[in-house]
């Protein structure tokens, strides 16, 4: 808003977007960089897990929240002061029997309501296909919030969403490529947060590969194959992410030697639905790891060796 | 000389070795408490086996370890292999009772299930969260009804009418405990009702659906209950076997995996007499911070564990207090 002989110069910086590497982030960021890159804007994304910040993180939530939920306040905090705007989605669901766990509906309004006295500003987009809010509309609006035009937003969402389909369709490669290896194989179910977290369960895959085991990891499957797979076992479950893991193992369960289900304490979808697995697969082996804050990987080590040590027996390797 | 090979078992509450010719026939067998000082534990448990060992006939070429502090005191001793507990003794009852298909084992603090075939272990699953299944849990309500848990069981089996407990948790069945007890019910109606309430609740906690087939082999500090043996053969409609010696499955299984295992290192009765140390350090390097526990015989470093990445790793041989005085 230039007045007319006003001589004086104003620098409007593009915000700097921080991206919490958490939760979403491992089934988002790809979606996400194209998304911001392509209007023109900059991210900054949080460092890998480590003490320190789940540590952060645990300080700042109440202690009946998940270890994941822990985990990406620990992200939030440590993006404080090194960019503007923190994106912190809130998705519901994508449609019928289609819904995220509660913690994905109400993450912006925790963060907001956690990090209230801080002055730190988040950025929202709300997923809720049940509710007439479809991924596009979602975009396209945040797109919009952030003052861009319709047409300029549309067009970072469709070439996101290819960048995220082509990505995804490596990945998924990657992995089918690995059920054909003659080594011990194990199927891990856990949530893509967990499953790639540093701290978490990094470690955990580490230790597979160590003991000669090859992890595959059962949410990089051919998603839309995995929902329709899934309602085979369970037509009920109303979680997304839940029916992926789950029709990922009734496709895989016969291409691998043994099972690890891992999940976050205390997480209600997977209280539930991990107890089912391990009634509904009596067939294969299987490993229930429940990670939670505390420190140490005794425990975690004695399990993993006892059970890959159990497969390696059943194939007289041991 | 004939080989032999050692195994200890150094539990939290227990320590267990054994000594065995290559035909797995025990030549040495001991059993003594840990009291929460595992290289102390295994240095007597040493000695008692040296007294009952033929050092003329024989010589142990390797020595396994297994238990909770395996790892420290493998490092002590200089183990050839060291293992966890669940392999341990899936191999060590499996070679005693080559038909067994369920081994079924509740301890102190937790409780496992190892299902077998053809003398191999295929599946197991254990329970370490909920206490409601284990002797802890049992010692605890014993205490509260006033009578010694070793005399649980013959009590039990005196029992027409076992009481219903709820099985469920702890909490649940402490509270329903006390509520039955005001209600009148006997003493030994309700010591029956609690050994079927740990096996109801290891069925459903630790058993989770799991075919559980027979021959059965029941293991670990509960298995002497004869009440809880009782439930089980009632629950489970078929025999359950209940060795002697069930304790020392896991010295037994690991002493096996070392005598089959490549690793060959002649045993020496003298680690008895050694000084060791255990120091924690902080790495430091990073915001993991990790914890280093660092494990010394005679001020020299032998071994060290719990960094999460190579920056961390300590080199064995460097002496207490040298680096520093080095780098001056
Ligand atoms: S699904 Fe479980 S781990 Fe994931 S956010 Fe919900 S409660 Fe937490
Ligand atoms: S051992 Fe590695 S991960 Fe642990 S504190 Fe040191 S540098 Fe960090």
């Amino acid at each position: 808003m230039k007045e007319k002989g006003n001589t004086a110069a104003v620098t409007a910086r593009t915000p700097v977007i921080g991206l919490p590497r958490a939760l979403l982030y491992e089934r988002e960021a790809v979606m996400w960089k194209a998304f911001f890159s392509s209007l023109g804007m900059r991210g900054i994304i949080s460092a890998p897990t480590n003490r320190e910040m789940l540590r952060l993180g645990a300080e700042a939530a109440i202690d009946e929240v998940c270890l994941s939920t822990k985990i990406y306040l620990g992200h939030v905090r440590s993006l404080f002061g090194k960019c503007d705007l923190i994106l912190v989605p809130r998705v519901s669901n994508y449609g019928l029997h289609r819904n995220m766990c509660t913690k994905f509906e109400s993450l912006y309004d925790l963060v907001c309501n956690v990090f209230r006295n801080t002055g730190q500003r988040f950025l929202a987009y709300n997923v809720d296909v049940l509710g007439g809010i479809s991924e596009e509309k979602a975009f396209v609006d945040l797109g919009m919030a952030l003052g861009f035009g319709r047409k300029d937003a549309v067009r970072a969402f469709r070439r996101a969403g290819r960048a995220a389909a082509e990505d995804w369709h490596k990945k998924i490669s990657r992995e089918e490529r690995l059920y054909r290896t003659d080594q011990i194989k194990v199927l891990v179910a856990g949530h893509s947060y967990l499953t790639e977290d540093a701290y978490i369960g990094r470690p955990l895959f580490q230790y597979l590969e160590e003991m000669g085991v090859v992890p595959i990891r059962a949410d990089r499957v051919d998603r839309k194959e995995a929902l329709r797979q899934s309602v085979r076992v369970s037509p009920t479950i109303k979680w997304e992410m839940s029916r992926e893991l789950l029709g990922s193992i009734q496709m895989h369960k016969s291409k691998v030697d043994g099972l690890i289900l891992m999940s976050a304490f205390p997480c209600g979808p997977d209280s539930m639905v991990n107890e089912m697995i391990i009634r509904k697969f009596p067939d294969i082996p299987i490993l229930n790891i429940v990670m939670d804050n505390q420190d140490g990987t005794a425990g975690l080590e004695t399990r993993l060796e006892s059970f890959t040590d159990i497969l390696k027996l059943k194939r007289g390797e041991l | 000389m004939k080989e032999a090979y050692l195994g200890i078992d150094i539990g939290s509450i227990s320590t267990k070795g054994v000594i065995i010719d290559k035909d797995n026939q025990i030549l040495a067998s001991e059993y003594i408490w840990t009291e929460g000082d595992p290289m102390g534990a295994a240095g007597k448990l040493i000695s008692a086996l040296e007294k009952q060992f033929d050092k003329e006939t024989y010589q142990i070429v390797a020595t396994g370890t297994t238990g909770s502090a395996r790892k420290l005191v493998g490092a002590m001793v200089g183990a050839t292999i060291v293992k966890n507990e669940i392999t341990a003794h899936a191999v060590g009852t499996t070679t005693l009772y080559p038909e067994v298909r369920t081994i079924l084992e509740i301890g102190g603090q937790d409780s496992k299930i190892i299902l077998v075939e053809h003398g191999i272990a295929v599946d197991y699953a254990m329970n370490t969260l909920c206490a409601a299944g284990t002797g802890a849990f049992l010692s605890s309500q014993a205490r509260r009804l006033g009578v010694e848990v070793e005399d649980f069981g013959r009590i039990a089996l005196t029992s027409k009418h076992p009481t219903q407990l709820a099985a469920r948790c702890t909490v649940f069945a402490e509270s329903d405990l006390v509520h039955k007890i005001q209600m009148g019910h006997t003493k030994e109606d309700i010591i029956a009702g609690l050994c079927r309430s740990v096996v109801s609740n290891y069925i459903n906690n630790v058993g989770k659906g799991k075919k559980i087939l027979s021959p059965v082999v029941f293991q670990g500090g509960v298995s002497k209950n004869i009440g809880v043996v009782e439930a089980f053969r009632k629950a489970l409609g078929c025999d359950i076997i209940v060795d002697e010696n069930g304790h020392l499955m896991g010295a037994l299984g690991i002493a096996i995996l070392a005598g089959k295992a490549n690793a060959r290192r002649t045993f020496d009765f003298s680690v008895e007499d050694m000084a060791f140390r255990t120091r924690e350090i902080n790495c430091g390097r990073c915001p993991n911070n990790c914890e280093i526990i660092c494990i010394y015989r005679d001020d020299m470093l032998i071994d060290s564990w719990g960094n999460r990445c190579d920056k961390g790793a300590l080199k064995a041989g460097i002496r207490t207090g040298v680096r520093t005085m080095a780098k001056n």
